[in-house]
């Protein structure tokens, strides 16, 4: 509905540019330049607003429903160390204390007890932190992120059935309202993908001499310059790219590692083997919450310009679609005749 | 779009009575084209994730050799060191010191199993193998690629995987959404037919459908794309044809008289009063809804059964796993032991992960326009109470607000 409104604002300047012809007040102009603007600002970035809102007081409310809850886990970890500390203490304090081959051979057998033992705590969900200490609201707001984007990390997950049922109301809600982010800021985007493509593809036509003067374009928007998909696939090339260098330093991931986040990521698979703020964890000071910040807003730019890329590239998808589509019952006609053809020939016989 | 036509026309053929052989052949024709065209997709997509499966477990089925021995090495030299601390420190007398010496030194050790069994090894028992995942396990997690899930609870290891995930990703995901539409649009016209059959039994077409249905041929007439499960297509043009409907207003009226007098080529609607093309009937939003819930508590209940969760647990999986988020924190396989349950654990998730977002992509296919229809009229009232603010402040030329856009 939104594009809706654009275009209808559009349209009625349109027609006040053609049916009024006398000389509209510039302070008119201003005027509606304005109230384009905050109708604009109130429709796209209101949007996008609410998606940021949306995702804080998600962190928040998850933050305090998980804080509480006791990982058993820790426990049965603690108790290991404790029984192998006693262990090995009970061995040095007996006659193996004198001969070191039996001595360490038992300890070894302690050690592989304890090592099976937290083998199988860490599989059942042991991770060294307490869930205060690992829902922080860095890691809050990245998992409600994770959550309406679909994305789907993993790293910290609601563990009480309180958390589990809200983090499914939580989707419910959060899927559509990032859903009507996305086509929005698909539709904002290839627009001004496509404003700048035309700009560009005027200012490099201005330099053919007369050729400018010839082919006069149209004043309208209307008339829609075609944006190669190529185009699209540069950017989206050159915005991993960027995301790989800035993960790459900040997280200290290999290169590859950075751009099989990135990549994953932003086609909303989220593997979560790699999470930026994993480590950041260790080290909570201001600057690390800027970098996390940082991240959240990668992200989700980076969602809209997937969706940019949608938008622009789907009129050649339909098309290509179309026509494999209609390739595809040519064949079968062709086969089809054949086979009818062959049959009536051996019924010939 | 062409499908729809085709059939269009072979329903308009059959009321000129065809011969049985020309009737049979053109079912087979029609028989021919979808199997090629749409369990050819089922079948493309199926053959990818095997295909994927095969490369990935060839990629990462390596075995690390060394690493048995490293976590021996590990304990020899904890061992080693805690001798040190044992028999020639002095610390031995005290035994707090001893014993928060030794604790250190556990700690290290512990962190070193972590990064061992992050690396992908299996350190438990005499586990020497370093990956027990078989063909299914790979096969669940190509799924989860292309589906955009992704689990985590396998991750690629090796660098050549990681390459081969993105690019896997690259080119598998455009072919799972083109399976989702092609399958979301046989299923929604499947459902629209039983639908309409079951509703023909009770009368329900009444005054207000019909309007509904013509208003719907209208669209469909004007619409140059075909009506697929691409939201944003469905969305533009309707919003398109209907500003021109409201900008004259008698506009509307106009076509609907046409077409109430119009004995036009669309299939029925127009001519019989007791026939309608089923298509044209609008499902409601609720019994969307019912089929998805329904089919996440089967899914819940079949899982809390074959792997032993509870129905809460068991049910937001279901639903984590088919919205695509897929955290992974509960992943199916986990609980079994034997190799040959994981094997059919994994081959079963996958194969209701596959369904479940088919019928998802029915379901959306189905509630498009009702909830296209319902938001249009929440925006248009927000719209007018905008436009409302606006007007008052203008003060001059009002032929611009004719335009509903605004």
């Amino acid at each position: 509905m939104r594009s809706v409104g654009g275009s209808g604002v559009r349209s009625s300047v349109r027609s006040r540019g053609s049916s009024s012809t006398t000389a509209s007040d510039p302070r008119e102009r201003v005027k509606d330049c304005c109230r384009k603007l905050v109708a604009f600002m109130c429709t796209q970035v209101g949007v996008g607003g609410l998606v940021v809102g949306y995702a804080i007081v998600g962190a928040f409310g998850f933050m305090s429903v998980e804080k509480d809850w006791k990982n058993p886990q820790n426990e049965i970890v603690a108790s290991l160390h404790l029984n192998c500390t006693s262990d090995i203490w009970t061995l040095t304090t007996s006659e193996f204390a004198f001969n070191e081959t039996a001595w360490r051979s038992e300890v070894d057998r302690v050690l592989k007890v304890f090592q099976d033992g937290f083998a199988k705590a860490y599989k059942e969900g042991y991770n060294g932190r307490t869930s205060d200490e690992l829902w922080t609201f860095p890691a809050a707001l990245m998992f409600c992120l994770a959550v309406f984007t679909m994305i789907g990390y993993g790293n910290v997950v609601p563990k009480t059935p309180l958390g589990k049922g809200l983090t499914v109301l939580y989707a419910v809600f959060g899927i559509p309202l990032y859903v009507l982010y996305f086509m929005n800021m698909g539709k904002v985007l290839a627009s001004t993908f496509r404003w700048l493509y035309r700009r560009l593809y005027e200012c490099t036509e201005d330099g053919v001499g007369d050729r400018d003067s010839e082919s006069s374009l149209p004043p309208l928007p209307a008339t829609r310059i075609i944006v190669p998909s190529t185009a699209c696939l540069w950017v989206m090339g050159g915005y991993v790219l960027t995301g790989t260098i800035m993960f790459a330093e900040w997280e200290g991931w290999e290169y590859l590692d950075s751009t099989y986040f990135c990549v994953t990521s932003l086609c909303k698979i989220g593997i979560g083997d790699f999470v930026p703020g994993a480590n950041i964890l260790e080290a909570l000071n201001s600057g690390n919450q800027t970098k996390l910040v940082i991240n959240f807003v990668y992200l989700l730019l980076g969602m809209g310009l997937i969706a940019m890329c949608f938008n622009l590239m789907r009129e050649e998808i339909r098309v290509k679609v179309r026509e494999l589509k209609t390739e595809m019952r040519q064949w079968l006609e062709d086969i089809r005749v054949r086979i009818i053809s062959s049959y009536q020939r051996k019924r010939g016989y | 779009m062409e499908r729809k036509r085709s059939s269009r026309r072979y329903g308009s053929g059959r009321y000129r009575r065809k011969s049985w052989g020309q009737k049979c052949k053109d079912y087979f024709r029609e028989f021919i084209a979808f199997m090629f065209s749409n369990v050819g997709i089922i079948g493309l997509v199926v053959g990818y994730t095997i295909a994927g499966a095969f490369v990935f477990s060839a990629i990462e089925g390596g075995d690390t050799p060394s690493a048995g021995a490293r976590v021996r090495q590990l304990r020899n030299d904890t061992a080693l060191r805690l001798w040190d601390l044992s028999c020639c420190g002095l610390n031995v007398f005290s035994e707090e010191t001893w014993r928060q010496s030794v604790s250190k030194e556990l700690e290290a050790y512990q962190q070193h199993i972590v990064s061992f069994i992050q690396d992908g090894y299996d350190i438990t028992g005499s586990g020497n193998r370093s990956r027990t995942l078989s063909f299914s396990g790979w096969f669940l997690y190509s799924l989860t690629v292309i589906t955009t899930i992704g689990y985590g609870n396998i991750a690629p290891q090796t660098e050549i995987g990681k390459v081969v995930t993105i690019i896997y990703a690259i080119i598998g995901m455009p072919l799972f959404l083109l399976y989702l539409s092609n399958i979301g649009d046989i299923l929604a016209k499947s459902f629209k037919w039983t639908y309409a059959k079951c509703c023909l039994c009770y009368g329900c077409c009444d005054g207000a459908s019909r309007r509904r249905a013509l208003r719907r041929h209208q669209l469909a007439l004007q619409q140059p794309a075909s009506v697929g499960a691409f939201i944003g297509d469905d969305w533009r043009v309707q919003y398109v044809v209907d500003t021109e409907d409201e900008a004259g207003g008698d506009v509307a009226v106009r076509i609907e008289r046409c077409a109430d007098g119009d004995q036009g080529d669309e299939s029925s609607s127009s001519g019989d009063d007791e026939r309608y093309d089923p298509q044209t009937v609008t499902v409601p939003v609720t019994l969307c809804l019912a089929i998805m819930v329904g089919y996440i508590c089967f899914g819940a209940v079949l899982f809390s059964e074959w792997e032993g969760w509870n129905f809460l647990d068991s049910s937001y999986f279901c639903f984590i796993s088919l919205s695509t988020i897929g955290f992974g924190d509960i992943v199916p396989g986990k609980r079994v032991i034997s190799s040959q349950e994981i094997q059919l654990s994994f081959i079963f998730c996958s194969v209701y992960l596959m369904l479940g977002m088919a019928l998802i992509a029915m379901c959306f296919n189905l509630m498009q326009e009702e909830v296209v229809h319902k938001t249009r009229t929440c925006m248009q009232a927000l719209r007018s109470m905008f436009s409302c603010k606006r007007r008052a402040q203008r003060n001059f030329q009002d032929e611009d607000f004719e335009l509903p856009a605004d």
